[in-house]
C-alpha cells in the first residue's frame, strides 16, 4: 500500500515536472508549477522531512508562485507595455529548427545532472553504519538549546549555513532592486484590489497568518517549523495587505525599512563575532544561553525575511 | 469496528465529491459551471475527508484543528472562486460592450 502511494507520488512528480516544462502557454507553466510544488511537499513529508515540506510548500511553491504569477503580467495583453513580450497563441509559435550547437548545452547539463545523481547515490551508500553525523548530532542535542534535531543543526551546529541563507535573501533583494532600476525590466504597477470581498478575506486571514507564523517560529524549538517557515507566513501578510491596497511597507520610512530588513542577519552576524571573541569559535553558543540566543536570532531573522519578501513584492508591483 | 466503518464511509463520500468535482472541472461547458463543480469538491469533499480523519485519529484536539483547516479551506476557496467569476464577468461584459 505504501509502495503504491509513494510510486504514484513519484510518477506524479516526474509527470508534473515534464508538464511544467513542456506546457504550451506560460500561464499553464505557472499553474503546473504550483501543483508541482504541492506534490513535492507531499513527497518530502513521505520522506519524513516535514521541515523541508513546509519550506517547500511555503517558499518554493507559495512565494515563488506569487512572483511567477506577477511576472505573467508582463506577458498579458492587458498589462504589458512591451508588445514584443506578449505571448503568441501556441499554434502560432514557429518552432525554429534546433541546430546541433543548441543541443550540446542541453545534453551536457543532462549528463552533468545524471553524474550528480550518481555521486549522490554513491554518497548515500557510503554513509557509515551509525548514520554519519546523525548520531553525533543527537548526542549533542541537549547542549544545543533546541529539542528538534533539525533546528539544532540549522541554528547551532551549522549556524553559519543558516546565516548565509538569510544573507542570500538579502542579496536577492538587492539584485531585484538593482535590476528593477533598468527601465526594460520595470513593470507597470499593479492597481490595488478594490474588491470588498477580497479585502474582507485578507483582513480575516491576516491575524490567522500572524498567529500561525508565530506558532511555527515557537514550535521550531521542539518540532518541524522555524524562522524561514514563519517568515514566509508573515511575508504573506505583507503581500496580502499590499494586494488589498494597504501599502504598509511603503508607509514606513526608508530608514525604518532598512533597519527591519537588516536586523536579522546583522544580529546573527554580531552574535557570531561576539561569541567568537568570547570562546574563539564563530557562533559557538554557550550551552546555558543557547536556547535563548536561538529564539532571538530566529525571531529577528523571521521578521527580516518577512520584511524582505514583502519588499520584493512591493517593489515588483509598485 | 463500527468506528472504522464510519471512517471508511466518510472518506469514501469525500472522495466521491472530489471525483465528481474533478469530472465537472474537466467536462462542464463554461467557467461558472466549472467553478461550481470545484467548490463542491472543496467544500464537501474536504469536509467529509476531514471528518473521517478526525474520527479516525479520535483526539478532540486534532478534530478542532481539522475543523479549522476545513473552515479556512472554505473561506479561501469561496473567495478565490468569487474573484475568478467576477474577473471573468467583467471581462465578458467589457468584451460585449466593445462589440456593439
Amino acid at each position: 500500500m505504501e509502495l503504491l502511494t509513494d510510486g504514484l507520488l513519484a510518477l506524479l512528480t516526474a509527470y508534473l515536472a515534464f508538464r511544467c516544462m513542456l506546457a504550451p502557454k506560460l500561464s499553464k507553466t505557472v499553474f503546473t508549477f504550483f501543483a508541482f510544488g504541492l506534490i513535492l511537499a507531499l513527497m518530502w513529508i513521505r520522506l519524513g522531512a516535514v521541515d523541508v515540506a513546509i519550506a517547500e510548500a511555503a517558499i518554493a511553491s507559495g512565494f515563488m508562485g506569487v512572483l511567477l504569477l506577477d511576472s505573467l503580467r508582463d506577458f498579458s495583453p492587458s498589462y504589458s507595455e512591451f508588445e514584443d513580450n506578449i505571448e503568441q497563441p501556441p499554434n502560432q509559435v514557429a518552432f525554429a529548427k534546433r541546430s546541433l550547437s543548441q543541443w550540446v548545452p542541453a545534453i551536457a547539463s543532462g549528463a552533468g545532472l545524471l553524474l550528480f545523481l550518481f555521486i549522490a547515490l554513491q554518497a548515500v551508500r557510503e554513509v557509515p553504519a551509525g548514520g554519519g553525523l546523525a548520531a553525533f548530532a543527537e548526542a549533542k542535542l541537549p547542549e544545543s538549546g533546541a529539542e528538534h534535531p533539525v533546528t539544532a543543526v540549522l541554528l547551532n551546529f551549522r549556524a553559519y549555513d543558516t546565516l548565509l541563507e538569510v544573507a542570500v535573501i538579502l542579496m536577492g533583494l538587492l539584485a531585484i532592486f538593482a535590476a528593477g532600476g533598468i527601465r526594460q525590466f520595470r513593470k507597470p504597477s499593479l492597481p490595488p484590489a478594490k474588491d470588498p470581498v477580497l479585502r474582507k478575506a485578507i483582513l480575516i486571514f491576516t491575524p490567522l497568518l500572524f498567529l500561525f507564523g508565530a506558532f511555527l517560529l515557537y514550535i521550531g524549538k521542539s518540532g518541524p517549523g522555524g524562522a524561514f517557515q514563519a517568515a514566509v507566513l508573515w511575508g504573506a501578510i505583507g503581500i496580502l495587505l499590499h494586494l488589498g491596497g494597504w501599502r504598509i511597507f511603503n508607509a514606513l520610512s526608508r530608514r525604518m525599512r532598512r533597519i527591519i530588513i537588516i536586523a536579522g542577519p546583522l544580529f546573527f552576524l554580531l552574535t557570531g563575532f561576539a561569541l567568537m571573541a568570547r570562546s574563539g569559535t564563530f557562533l559557538a553558543y554557550p550551552p546555558a544561553f543557547a536556547g535563548f540566543l536561538i529564539l532571538i536570532i530566529e525571531t529577528l531573522a523571521a521578521v527580516s525575511i518577512a520584511a524582505a519578501l514583502t519588499a520584493i513584492y512591493a517593489f515588483l508591483t509598485d | 469496528m463500527i468506528k472504522e466503518v464510519f471512517v471508511v464511509i466518510l472518506l469514501a463520500v469525500g472522495c466521491f465529491f472530489f471525483l465528481a468535482g474533478t469530472l465537472g472541472l474537466l467536462r462542464f461547458p463554461n467557467l461558472y459551471a466549472r467553478l461550481h463543480a470545484l467548490t463542491n469538491a472543496d467544500n464537501l469533499g474536504v469536509g467529509f475527508i476531514a471528518a473521517g480523519m478526525a474520527l479516525y485519529i479520535g483526539s478532540p484536539w486534532t478534530a478542532v484543528k481539522l475543523f479549522f483547516i476545513w473552515i479556512l479551506t472554505l473561506l479561501s476557496g469561496a473567495t478565490t472562486s468569487y474573484l475568478i467569476a467576477r474577473f471573468r464577468k467583467e471581462h465578458d461584459d467589457s468584451a460585449n460592450g466593445n462589440g456593439k
